[in-house]
C-alpha cells in the first residue's frame, strides 16, 4: 500500500492566516507555517491557547480558507471540507435529533451508500468504541465520554484517510480523557500499522501529546517553532512516559510553553522567545 | 465585512426599504386613481396626504376652543384638523396610559400577593390559567355590555386586559427568582416583608422587562380594538368611522399617526428598561 | 456507575417511569382544583347580588352553552348563517388553521432564509420588527375595504400575525443554532440540501413549534375581533349578534366555548410538540 506519493500525505506550504478584529486591526493567527506529514504518522499540535494550532487545524479541514500559501491533502490541493478528512471537535458535535446509529451512519449516508450495509459498517464501530448497547439511543441520554466515542465512531465509520482532532477530551474529567485516548489508539491501529490513517490532534495537554503523538510540533504565536519525533515504542504505558528520551522531550515542551526554563536550544529558534 | 461596516450598512438598507414603500405608495396613488366618493381618492398621494387629508380631519372635531365643528357649517381648517387630532390622539392614549396604570398596578400587586406562598400560587392557579386563555379582544362586547362605550369602559377593558398579563408574569418572574438570593437574605436575618421589598421586587425586573413590552403591545391592541367597536372618540373610532364611507386616504393617514404613537412608545420603554436594568447580569437581560 | 447503568436511568427504566406518574398526579393537586371551585363559587356569590341582566351564573351559562350548541335558532333571526354554535365554531376554527398554516409557512421560510442570507434580513427585519410593535388590529379595516365583508379578510389579518411571530421565532432558532454541527455535517461530507434536510429543520423545528403555540393562542382573538368587526359568520358574528341583543349570558357561554377550544387545541399541540421532539433535553 506503500505510495510514494503519500510520504507528503499533508503538506502545508508557507501557510498564513489573518484575521481582523472588531476593532479594525490585523492579527496574524497562522505565520508562515510549512509542514510535511507522511502518512499513517500520529502528530500532535502544542502550544499555548491563541498560538494558532486550532485555526491551522481547521485550515487543513477546509473549514475557513488560508490568507496566503498551499494546503494540499494526498497530493491534492484542498477547497473546502472533504470525507477524506473527518474531524472530531472539542464541543459535543453530536446531533441531537438524531439517534446514535443514524449519527454513526451519517457520513456513510451523504456517501450514498446503501442502508444495510451502512447499518452494519456503523454498528461495527460503535461496538468497537463499547457502545453497542445505546444505538437506539437519543444523545440527551449520554453522558459526555460517551458522546466523545460516538463522535470518533461516526469520524472512523465514514471512512477517510486523514483524521482531524481539535483538543477532543479537552472539557472531559481524567478518567474519561485517558479512556477515550486508548479507544482512539486502539481505532487508530486497526488493521496493523500499514492501514493506519494520518492523524493531526491538536492538545495543550504535553502528556497527552506525549503518549499519542509520533511526533510534536510546537506552535507559539501562529508560528511552528519546534519540530520533536517521539521515538518510543507502542503501546505506551505510564512507565513509557518516564523514559529518558520521554522525559527530555517534556522538558523541551514545557520550556517551549514557559513552563521551564530553557535546558537546550530548540531546533528551529529563529530569534523567537518564550518569555520564561 | 468588519461588524462595524455591516451594521452602517444595515441601517442604510432600512432607511433605503421604507423609501421604496412610501415610493411605492406614491406609484399606487398615480396608477389607481378610484375615488371612494368625488374628490377622495382611495389612494391619496403623500403631496395630497399632507394637504388635503389632513384638512378632512376636522371634520372630527368637535367644536370648542373658539373653533366650531364642520358640522355646525364651520369651514375645514387646518387648525381645526390639528386640534383634532390632538383631542383624539389624547384620548386614545389617555385610555391606554389609565389602562396601563391601573392593570399593571393591579396585577403586581394580585401576582406578589399570590406569590406570597405556594399554597396561594396553586390556589389561583388553574382560573389564572383559564383567563390567559380567554381570547382578550373577542371580551369587548362583554366589557361594552357591562362597563358603557365611553372613557370609563374603555379603560376598565385595557386595565383586564394587562392586569391578567402583568399578573401570570409576576407569578411567573417571583418563581423564577434565584432561590440563592432569598437563602442569602434570610440567612442575613430579613423578614418576609423586608425580603419582599428589598430583594423580591428589584430581583424580578429584569424578567418582567418582557411582560412590560408585551403589556405595552397588548395595551395597544386592546384600546385600538376596543376604539372599533363603538367608542365615540380616539383614533380608532376615526378609523371606522371613515371606514363605512370609504375614505381609505383618511384611514391611512391617521393609522400612520397610530403607528408612529406605537412605534415610539415601544421603543421608549423599550431604551428606558434596559438603561434601568444595566445592572442586571447579561443572562438575565433580556 | 458504567455507562449501561447511567443509560438506564436517563432513558426511563421503570423506576423513572414512576416518577414521571407523580408528576402527572401532581397536576391534579387538590390545592388546584380547590381553587378553580372557589373562583366559580364567588362567582354564584356575586350574581345573588347583581341582577341576571349584568351577571348570568355561571350554571347558567353552563346550560345554556350545552344548549344552543347544536342549536340556538335564536341566531337566525339576527343574519347569522348557521343557527348554532358549533357550526360557527367549525367556521371560526377553519379560518384559524388556514390562517396558522399559510402565515407560518411564510414567516417560518422568511425566518429561516433571513437567518442564512444577511441582505435578506437586511430587508425584512425592519418591516417585521415595527409590525411586531403595532398592533395587527390597526389593519383590519383596511382589509375589509379590499376583500369585502367575508372569510379573506380575517383570515388574512391572522396570516399577518402568524407570519411576524414565526419569522421572529424560525429567525432566532436558525442563528441560535450551534455552528459545530454545520462544520461537522460539512466534514462529513454533507451537500447543502443535505445540511438543510438533515440539519437546519431537525434543529430549528423544537423552537419553532413553541412559536407556533404562541401564535395559535393568539390568532384565536384576534380572528374573533375579525369577525365581530365584519363577517357573517363565525364566533365573532355571534358575539356581535348577542352583544346587539344585550345577553350577556350568550356572550359568556360563547367565550367559555373559545376558551375551552383554545385549552384543547394547545393541549394537543403541545402534545405533538412533544413527541415530534422527544430528543430535546429541555423539553422533558
Amino acid at each position: 500500500m506503500y505510495n510514494p506519493a503519500n510520504s507528503r500525505m499533508i503538506e502545508l506550504v508557507h501557510v498564513n492566516r489573518v484575521f481582523q478584529r472588531a476593532d479594525g486591526q490585523m492579527v496574524k493567527a497562522v505565520d508562515d507555517v510549512s509542514i510535511v506529514i507522511k502518512e499513517g504518522e500520529f502528530v500532535c499540535l502544542v502550544g499555548p491557547s491563541g498560538c494558532g494550532k486550532s485555526t491551522l487545524l481547521q485550515m487543513v479541514a477546509g473549514l475557513i480558507e488560508p490568507s496566503d500559501g498551499d494546503i494540499a491533502v494526498a497530493g491534492k490541493e484542498i477547497s473546502g471540507p472533504g470525507r477524506e478528512r473527518g474531524m472530531v471537535f472539542q464541543k459535543d458535535s453530536v446531533f441531537p435529533w438524531m439517534r446514535v446509529i443514524d449519527n454513526v451512519e451519517y457520513g456513510l449516508k451523504c456517501r450514498d451508500v446503501p442502508t444495510a450495509e451502512r447499518r452494519d459498517i456503523a454498528r461495527t464501530y460503535l461496538e468497537r468504541v463499547g457502545l453497542a448497547h445505546v444505538e437506539k439511543a437519543w444523545p440527551r441520554e449520554l453522558s459526555g465520554g460517551m458522546l466523545k466515542r460516538v463522535a470518533i465512531a461516526t469520524v472512523f465509520a465514514s471512512g477517510g484517510s486523514v483524521l482531524l482532532l481539535d483538543e477532543p477530551f479537552g472539557a472531559l474529567d481524567y478518567v474519561t480523557r485517558h479512556q477515550l485516548q486508548s479507544v482512539l489508539l486502539d481505532l487508530w491501529n486497526e488493521g496493523g500499522s500499514a492501514a493506519r490513517r494520518t492523524v493531526l490532534f491538536v492538545t495543550h495537554d504535553v502528556d497527552e501529546a506525549l503518549a499519542l503523538a509520533d511526533r510534536i510540533l510546537v506552535f507559539h504565536s501562529g508560528r511552528k517553532i519546534d519540530d520533536l519525533a517521539v521515538t518510543a515504542e507502542r503501546p505506551r504505558f505510564t512507565d513509557s512516559l518516564l523514559l529518558p528520551e520521554m522525559v527530555a522531550i517534556k522538558h523541551t515542551l514545557l520550556a517551549h510553553l514557559g513552563l521551564e526554563k530553557r535546558a537546550a536550544p530548540p531546533k528551529m529558534a529563529a530569534g523567537e522567545r518564550t518569555g520564561s | 465585512m468588519t461588524v462595524t461596516t455591516r451594521a452602517r450598512r444595515d441601517r442604510w438598507i432600512s432607511v433605503m426599504v421604507f423609501a421604496a414603500l412610501a415610493g411605492i405608495w406614491q406609484i399606487l396613488s398615480v396608477v389607481y386613481t378610484a375615488e371612494a366618493q368625488p374628490g377622495e381618492p382611495m389612494i391619496a398621494g403623500w403631496q395630497v396626504l399632507f394637504t388635503k387629508t389632513f384638512l378632512t380631519l376636522s371634520d372630527y372635531w368637535q367644536g370648542g376652543l373658539g373653533v366650531s365643528a364642520v358640522a355646525d357649517g364651520a369651514e375645514r381648517s387646518y387648525l381645526a384638523a390639528l386640534l383634532s387630532i390632538l383631542s383624539h390622539s389624547i384620548d386614545t392614549i389617555g385610555r391606554l396610559s389609565l389602562g396601563l396604570a391601573l392593570g399593571g398596578a393591579v396585577g403586581l400587586l394580585l401576582g406578589l400577593a399570590v406569590s406570597w406562598s405556594r399554597w396561594t400560587r396553586r390556589l389561583f392557579d388553574w382560573p389564572l390559567q383559564f383567563l390567559r386563555t380567554l381570547p382578550l379582544l373577542a371580551m369587548v362586547p362583554l366589557f361594552q355590555l357591562w362597563f358603557g362605550t365611553y372613557f370609563f369602559g374603555e379603560v376598565l377593558f385595557v386595565a383586564y386586559g394587562i392586569a391578567v398579563i402583568v399578573f401570570a408574569g409576576t407569578v411567573n418572574a417571583v418563581r423564577n427568582v434565584p432561590p440563592i438570593y432569598i437563602d442569602n437574605a434570610r440567612s442575613l436575618g430579613a423578614s418576609r416583608w423586608t425580603l419582599y421589598r428589598t430583594v423580591i421586587l428589584p430581583a424580578i425586573f429584569p424578567a418582567m422587562r418582557s411582560t412590560i413590552l408585551l403589556s405595552l403591545g397588548a395595551g395597544w391592541s386592546a384600546v385600538l380594538g376596543a376604539e372599533y367597536l363603538g367608542a365615540q372618540s380616539g383614533l380608532g373610532y376615526i378609523i371606522v368611522y371613515a371606514q363605512q364611507f370609504a375614505y381609505l386616504d383618511r384611514m391611512f393617514l391617521v393609522a400612520l399617526l397610530f403607528i408612529l404613537y406605537t412605534s415610539i412608545s415601544y421603543w421608549a420603554i423599550s431604551r428606558l428598561s434596559a438603561r434601568l436594568l444595566a445592572w442586571a447580569p447579561p443572562s438575565q437581560r433580556r | 456507575m458504567t455507562s449501561a447503568e447511567q443509560f438506564k436511568i436517563l432513558s426511563g427504566a421503570p423506576a423513572v417511569r414512576l416518577s414521571r406518574l407523580k408528576i402527572v398526579l401532581a397536576a391534579l393537586d387538590p390545592l388546584r382544583v380547590a381553587g378553580m371551585v372557589l373562583f366559580v363559587v364567588v362567582w354564584q356569590v356575586l350574581t345573588l347580588g347583581l341582577p341576571a341582566i349584568i351577571l348570568p351564573t355561571p350554571l347558567g351559562v353552563v346550560r345554556r352553552l350545552l344548549s344552543d350548541f347544536l342549536s340556538a335558532p335564536a341566531l337566525s333571526y339576527y343574519g347569522v348563517s348557521e343557527a348554532n354554535l358549533y357550526g360557527n365554531l367549525i367556521y371560526t376554527t377553519e379560518n384559524v388553521a388556514i390562517a396558522v398554516t399559510i402565515g407560518s409557512a411564510i414567516g417560518i421560510l422568511a425566518g429561516l432564509l433571513s437567518a442564512r442570507f444577511g441582505l435578506i434580513r437586511a430587508i425584512i427585519d425592519p418591516v417585521m420588527m415595527t409590525a411586531g410593535t403595532v398592533p395587527i388590529l390597526v389593519a383590519a379595516p383596511f382589509l375589509l375595504i379590499w376583500f369585502g365583508v367575508g372569510r379573506a379578510s380575517a383570515v388574512c389579518l391572522v396570516i399577518f400575525y402568524v407570519a411576524v411571530i414565526l419569522y421572529v421565532f424560525a429567525q432566532r432558532a436558525a442563528t441560535n443554532l450551534d455552528p459545530v454541527y454545520e462544520e461537522s455535517a460539512r466534514t462529513l461530507g454533507a451537500t447543502p440540501r443535505r445540511m438543510v434536510r438533515d440539519i437546519l429543520i431537525p434543529a430549528t423545528v423544537p423552537e419553532i413549534l413553541g412559536g407556533l403555540r404562541i401564535a395559535l393562542a393568539g390568532a384565536w382573538g384576534l380572528e374573533a375581533v375579525a369577525e365581530l368587526l365584519g363577517s357573517q359568520s363565525g364566533i365573532g358574528k355571534v358575539l356581535e349578534v348577542l352583544a346587539g341583543a344585550t345577553d350577556p349570558q350568550g356572550i359568556m357561554a360563547t367565550l367559555l366555548m373559545l376558551g375551552l377550544t383554545a385549552i384543547i387545541v394547545d393541549a394537543l399541540a403541545a402534545f405533538a410538540v412533544a413527541r415530534t421532539t422527544k430528543w430535546n433535553a429541555t423539553a422533558l
